[in-house]
């Protein structure tokens, strides 16, 4: 390497570093304006909700008014972040009213800008445009467009298919768990805790039969997300199909099992189910949860607590010698103890 | 061929074999830097994305999120620990505990934690302790209902890791977070990092770490990072670039593309069970950090179940770096000495195809790249020295190379703090700006020798069996505003 190409290479360098330092200060240029129309668009858009919502008979406010003023905030078709950011606004707006107002602002949400965005996006190729159309549609409640957005229900981007599956909760309600088994790919934590938590926002009102109808599936998530629906509605009369999964052989299922399962205290038949189950638990974390589970909702059992004692298992052991001691079995704990020293005696000196 | 020394070294092939070998090592580095600015800006992009469909506000309301346990010990911090303990019960999480380790302090931390949050002694007897650490004194509990949540740990000292370990026995979660009592933690930190967690798929997460920031002359107000501002002082501010590069480029990254090998000590979550399986950190290593997480990964991959060790590009924890030379060369020596200990003990991955990726790829290129950069430079500087000694040297091409790395790093640095002022709201003002390009700039002459020498002390150490702990880490302490 020569110096004249050296300092070819350095005045690449140079320019590179040059194209750095730009796009650091275009950077901050486009935040402290973008920041700033950001602030006009949410300031228009509340101050046109606010009076739409209670509207001055005096100066009442037209929908032409509200689309000239979002047009000249910046909300056209071509300005696709704007759209984008009242949309974001629309959904938070939506979220925070209820009752009269809600009705009233559905009505509003019919006549803007932005309505019919969202299903254009769900063609798109790109899976965080397709994602963010079907979030749209379930918020915006635009149920007309359920056959659209049920065909994504088994897509390969799991963003994608995870708001697919929550529009389908949102839409259908307890009917939607009838699609449950033929879910072509695993539900993570959050799918499940997202599904069970717009069921309860949404359907309140607990419609047992399509529940039921799923009970034969065998899909690990599928089992999941039932326990997960009894335990947030209660459903006691469905305890036992918790109590069925505790010794399943996944261990994902055992534990939302013996997670759920702690929402609910059962009849003294049902717990010497559960008793029995706890033997054909393989792992001994999962054993001290459900043994503290039987312990906190079940009269005192020695008989089942001693036999416990002289297991394998150092940390249930410590658990069970714990749980007699405290509830007047000192000896039977004292008794155990002393067989662990060697019965020869000590000679001193 | 030879026929003497003389002739050996005066036929240049020392000179041409030197010349290569630093060449080839220099080409090797640019190519990972350049493939990790691409990799790192799109896994920034893509975490930003994957948050739109998870956001903070949607986890603080769910229920069914796992439980997590913060783990902070402590070790003669009575002057600072009741304001970092409110720091730390701040934090937002509906399913959380924190669990402080008081280990074995001879200040009168422990009196000031009782009086404060009104604790109360509880029995420890019946308590199980799967990873075997010091003794446990006595276990507190709050009897203020405002701090239910707050479990206090008196145990004989054993070190940090130590104290961790007795943190994770006595946890109950299903994650465990490990921090130090000094970090300010940013209030929405968990339900950012339980994120990873709550998406998990096919991969579990056995790791998730978070960026650490410096804090340095910062305002702190009840516990909280009130105002973020630079550092007034060289050493702190350079290493608010460094850490930016580090955790925004290097992390993100690797983290890209599963490679992960290290979640900082400062702040780092894991899932109970796993450390428990592996027995927690390593309190013969003072690099318990990159130790565990490596050990972490070889369980797994020993298992033979899929996993993923993950970052999030977010600040998520910051505190407070070494505010002086001597500090600083005693907090690289004690990496270096880490980094020493975790590569021989994990020496069986080297090429190890069993491994996989992480035993003939990640491990060498820690053991090539980061344990071996500082050997690398140290040599570099003794050719440079010898090379010029022997009239060997160009002058002129030299001084025009050195330009052209300086140059390269200024590259790295630049790109790396335009990703963060791009990403995050942190550094806004023009000023701040350019006073960390200018600390970036500046970093090779006033900064990165000193870290060489401290690394260079630590190998030595390591070398010649002197013995040496963690040492003693002076802080200033943050402002703390009363307004």
């Amino acid at each position: 390497m020569n110096e004249i190409s050296l300092l070819f290479f350095i005045k690449i360098l140079v320019l590179l570093l040059v194209v750095c330092w730009i796009s650091i200060g275009v950077s901050m240029f486009y935040r402290r304006i973008r920041t700033s129309r950001l602030a006009l668009i949410e300031a228009t858009f509340a101050d046109l909700v606010s009076r739409y919502l209670y509207n001055d008979p005096a100066n009442p406010l037209s929908v032409q008014q509200i689309n000239d003023r979002l047009k000249k905030t910046g909300i056209r078709p071509a300005n696709r972040n704007n759209v984008q950011y009242l949309i974001s606004l629309m959904i938070r707006t939506q979220r925070s009213i209820s009752g009269s107002n809600f009705t009233k602002l559905q009505k509003l949400y019919g006549m803007i800008p932005p309505y019919g965005v969202s299903i254009k996006k769900i063609s798109s190729w790109n899976w965080y445009r397709q994602a963010r159309g079907i979030r749209e549609i379930y918020e915006m409640n635009q149920v007309h467009y359920l056959d659209e957005v049920l065909k994504y229900r088994n897509d390969k981007n799991i963003y994608v298919r995870r708001e697919a599956q929550i529009a389908m909760v949102v839409f259908l309600g307890w009917e939607s768990l009838r699609f449950l088994p033929y879910l072509k790919w695993n539900m993570t934590l959050w799918q499940q805790i997202k599904v069970v938590e717009k069921l309860y926002d949404f359907y309140p009102q607990p419609d047992l039969k399509w529940l039921q109808k799923v009970y034969g599936t065998e899909r690990s998530f599928a089992k999941r997300l039932l326990m997960r629906i009894i335990r947030k509605f209660e459903l006691q009369s469905e305890v036992e199909f918790i109590m069925k999964h505790l010794a399943d052989e996944d261990y994902e299922v055992r534990e939302t099992a013996i997670y759920c399962i702690n929402t609910f205290s059962v009849s003294s038949a049902s717990m010497a189910y559960i008793k029995n189950e706890y033997d054909k638990i393989p792992d001994a974390t999962q054993k001290l949860q459900l043994m503290n589970y039987i312990y906190e909702n079940s009269n005192m059992d020695p008989e089942f607590y001693l036999e416990k004692l002289y297991g394998p298992n150092e940390d249930i052991k410590l658990n069970v010698a714990q749980i007699l001691w405290n509830n007047g079995y000192k000896e039977k704990v004292q008794e155990f103890y002393m067989q662990q020293f060697p019965k020869s005696s000590l000679y001193v000196g | 061929m030879w026929d003497s020394v003389e002739n050996f070294f005066g036929s240049g092939i020392v000179y041409d074999l030197t010349n290569y070998f630093f060449f080839t090592y220099g080409i090797i580095l640019l190519c990972l830097y350049f493939a990790g600015v691409l990799l790192a800006s799109r896994a920034i992009r893509r975490t930003k994305r994957r948050a739109t469909f998870l956001q903070v506000g949607d986890i603080v309301s769910a229920t069914d999120i796992p439980s997590v346990t913060l783990v902070a010990p402590a070790f003669n911090e009575g002057l600072t620990i009741i304001e970092n303990v409110k720091s730390l019960l701040s934090i937002q999480y509906p399913y959380y505990e924190l669990i402080l380790v008081n280990d074995g302090s001879k200040d009168d931390s422990m009196e000031k934690l009782i009086r404060e949050f009104d604790l109360e002694q509880h029995d420890a007897s019946f308590i199980s302790q799967p990873i075997p650490t010091a003794s446990v004194r006595h276990i507190y509990r709050s009897k203020n209902k405002k701090y239910t949540h707050l479990t206090v740990i008196d145990k004989n000292n054993g070190g940090r890791a130590d104290a961790l370990n007795t943190g994770i026995n006595f946890a109950t979660t299903e994650l465990v977070v490990c921090t130090d009592a000094d970090c300010i933690i940013e209030q929405d930190a968990l339900l950012k990092m339980v994120r990873p967690y709550l998406e998990e798929n096919k991969e579990e997460i056995i790791a998730c770490g978070g960026g650490i920031g410096i804090a340095n002359d910062s305002i702190v107000k009840n516990g909280v990072l009130k105002e973020l501002r630079l550092p007034n002082s060289i050493v702190p501010m350079v290493q608010v670039v460094e850490y930016i590069r580090a955790f925004l480029l290097g992390r993100m990254a690797w983290g890209e593309v599963n490679g992960l090998m290290l979640v900082s000590g400062a702040f780092g979550m894991y899932p109970r069970k796993r450390l428990l399986e592996v027995g927690g950190f390593d309190n013969k290593t003072v690099g318990e950090d990159l130790e565990l997480c490596i050990r972490l990964r070889t369980h797994m991959e020993n298992l033979g179940k899929p996993y993923k060790v993950v970052y999030l590009p977010e600040t998520l924890c910051w505190t407070e770096g070494p505010p002086d030379y001597s500090i600083l060369v005693k907090q690289r020596d004690r990496w270096a000495r880490g980094l020493w200990e975790t590569m021989s003990i994990n020496k069986k991955l080297f090429f190890n195809p069993k491994y996989r990726f992480m035993g003939l790829f990640y491990y060498p290129y820690w053991l090539f790249f980061e344990f071996g950069a500082p050997l690398v430079e140290f040599f570099g500087l003794i050719c440079i020295i010898a090379f010029g000694l022997f009239g060997w040297i160009n002058w002129p091409v030299a001084i025009l190379l050195f330009f052209a790395i300086y140059l390269l790093g200024c590259i790295f640095s630049t790109a790396a703090i335009f990703m963060y002022v791009k990403s995050f709201d942190h550094y806004t003002r023009p000023k701040q700006i350019i006073e960390l390009l200018l600390a970036a700039y500046l970093e090779p002459f006033v900064y990165h020798p000193v870290i060489v020498f401290g690394q260079m002390k630590g190998y030595y150490k390591k070398l010649f069996g002197i013995k040496s702990g963690w040492g003693t880490m002076t802080r200033k302490g943050f402002k703390v505003s009363e307004t």
